[in-house]
């Protein structure tokens, strides 16, 4: 559903991402591991156009798509919940929501008619939300703010879903629920490449990994493989 | 007695202090997406209140005039964007305030060598003569001005907060990389941005021509003053500009009573100056202005 090759990717003259190569496939979860700095993060903007790629191709559902434009990339079925949530602390929660479904609603009226059921589904999955809809989104605590930049990204109904660091600066208790959540996305049937830094967690929840370090691609595999392999061992599992 | 004349002059001078409102509305509207504001604004407004005289001179009846004379102004507020702002902003420059200037002084020109140089009135079909409210003499031109600010912020607020295009307009002022995640064209969103700039500082020129005269000049001092109201009141509280608007209309009424009418324009420098010394972003004013 999601292919990358070759990419090479940075800021200004620097170059962060070395010829990165990836695939997720349709209904799997893919975790991207490695140390702060690694390149995770870049790698996820340089999908979804938030950094314009130097070389290399990024194929969405076998369109090329990596000349486009970060909202062009959106529309055409790529939902990025960036680092730090980035949800629109200003607007509700309900607003939040419905502008993850900004691209499939009618821009005026009546939007809110079309997006009930998806919102409904949303609520079901994060009940909380539910209770602060029409509460400022900035207010949230920072665990809410999570669920709903998930909840926000699911709205779009997206073929790929990018989640970068959602446990980040959470209480480890809530950071258990985020997996618990991820968990039952998974059973939907979700199309998910994951960035995490508690790499035991995401090895639990993936079906393939791939492990970053210094802006290249330095081992891949099944979780049961790199459970196995003594660099990620002393590395990342400790 | 005198305390009626005092009140007289301060509710004249805040009705007024409404169009001041209205175009620091206007720059920020442009601000909240895009983070800069047409340092030719002013022109803007003296163009699309020239060009209404045009339609009315052309025999157009006024209810037709007054949209005619807000569409020049969306037009005009597209093509300052993209002729100086979009390319500049996309550089991650600073170009754009040259550049809006530039084409200012270029509307300028071009406002002289079409309508010539003169001040000339502004038919209207809304009468002058007062009434009278406690005491107080209100024209009906006078109220028209503060019924057409409200009517048209309160349309472009109702824009914002009811339907999903507002909803985008408002992400994107909070966290453009965010909003064109969610498949929001952040160009798209300043376009528009810059579309409502232009029509709401148009009905600024269309509702204050009958009053000030019309002529290349008209602007100037105006936009200056809209300028003070858009700082002190910070460029992010809409509520804001319509207070510090009605409080500087007073302020320079009373002033210009007083200490004479040659110290009209002091107070508003004077409020903008102390503003930007003890409260740089405004009375209202969440968002730090990035000073240039």
């Amino acid at each position: 559903m999601l292919t990358v090759e070759n990419l090479h990717a940075g800021y200004g003259t620097s170059e962060v991402l070395v010829d990165i190569s990836l695939e997720v496939k349709a209904g799997s979860v893919v975790a991207l591991i490695g140390a702060n700095g690694a390149g995770k993060t870049t790698t996820m903007r340089a999908i979804s156009g938030m950094l314009k790629p130097n070389r290399g191709r990024v194929l969405l559902d076998g369109r090329l798509v990596q000349e486009f434009d970060a909202s062009r990339i959106a529309r055409l079925g790529l939902a990025h919940s960036p680092e730090g949530r980035k949800v629109f602390g200003p607007l509700s929660v309900e607003d939040n929501l419905l502008l993850g479904a900004y691209s499939r609603l009618p821009r005026f009226f009546g939007f809110r008619a079309r997006a009930a059921a998806d919102l409904e589904g949303v609520y079901a999955l994060f009940p909380r939300l539910k209770e602060r809809r029409l509460q400022a989104a900035g207010t949230l605590s920072g665990g809410e703010q999570q669920m709903l930049a998930i909840g926000r990204a699911l709205m779009s109904k997206p073929k790929v879903m990018l989640l970068d660091e959602p446990s980040m600066g959470l209480a480890p208790i809530i950071v258990q629920e985020v997996f618990s959540t991820i968990r039952r996305l998974k059973e939907t049937g979700i199309t998910l490449l994951l960035v995490e830094q508690f790499a035991k967690s995401a090895l639990e929840v993936a079906d393939y990994a791939y492990v970053m370090d210094r802006g290249r691609i330095v081992i891949e595999g099944t979780p049961a493989h790199l459970r196995e392999d003594e660099r990620v061992l002393a590395a990342y599992l400790g | 007695m005198y305390t009626l004349l005092i009140v007289q002059l301060a509710v004249s001078g805040a009705l007024m202090g409404m169009v001041y409102a209205l175009i620091a509305y206007g720059f920020q509207l442009t601000f909240a997406t895009s983070k800069s504001i047409n340092f030719g604004q002013g022109e803007l407004v003296m163009l699309s209140a020239l060009f209404s005289l045009t339609l009315i001179d052309s025999g157009l009846p006024y209810w037709l005039v007054v949209p005619g004379g807000m569409l020049f102004g969306v037009i005009l507020g597209l093509f300052v964007e993209r002729a100086a702002v979009r390319l500049s902003l996309e550089q991650k420059g600073e170009g754009w305030i040259l550049l809006t200037i530039i084409l200012g002084l270029l509307g300028f020109s071009a406002a002289e060598n079409i309508w010539g140089r003169d001040d000339r009135p502004f038919p209207t079909p809304i009468p002058s003569d007062p009434l009278h409210f406690f005491g107080i003499d209100v024209t009906p031109l006078e109220l028209s001005v503060a019924i057409g600010v409200l009517t048209v912020m309160g349309l472009v607020e109702l824009f914002k907060r009811k339907t999903l295009l507002g909803k985008a307009f408002e992400a994107v002022s909070a966290d453009r990389d965010a909003a064109q995640l969610m498949g929001i064209s952040a160009t798209r969103t300043i376009q528009l941005s810059y579309g409502l700039s232009g029509l709401v500082a148009a009905m600024a020129g269309i509702l204050v021509a009958p009053i000030t005269t019309v002529g290349p000049t008209m602007a100037s001092v105006l936009i200056l003053k809209a300028f003070s109201v858009a700082v002190v009141a910070g460029l992010d509280s809409g509520f804001g500009v319509v207070l510090i608007g009605l409080f500087l209309g007073a302020l320079e009424s009373l002033t210009s009573f007083y200490l004479g009418s040659g110290w009209r324009e002091a107070p508003g420098l004077v409020l903008l100056i102390l503003a930007l010394a003890v409260r740089p972003n405004g009375v209202f004013g969440k968002a730090s202005i990035r000073k240039v």
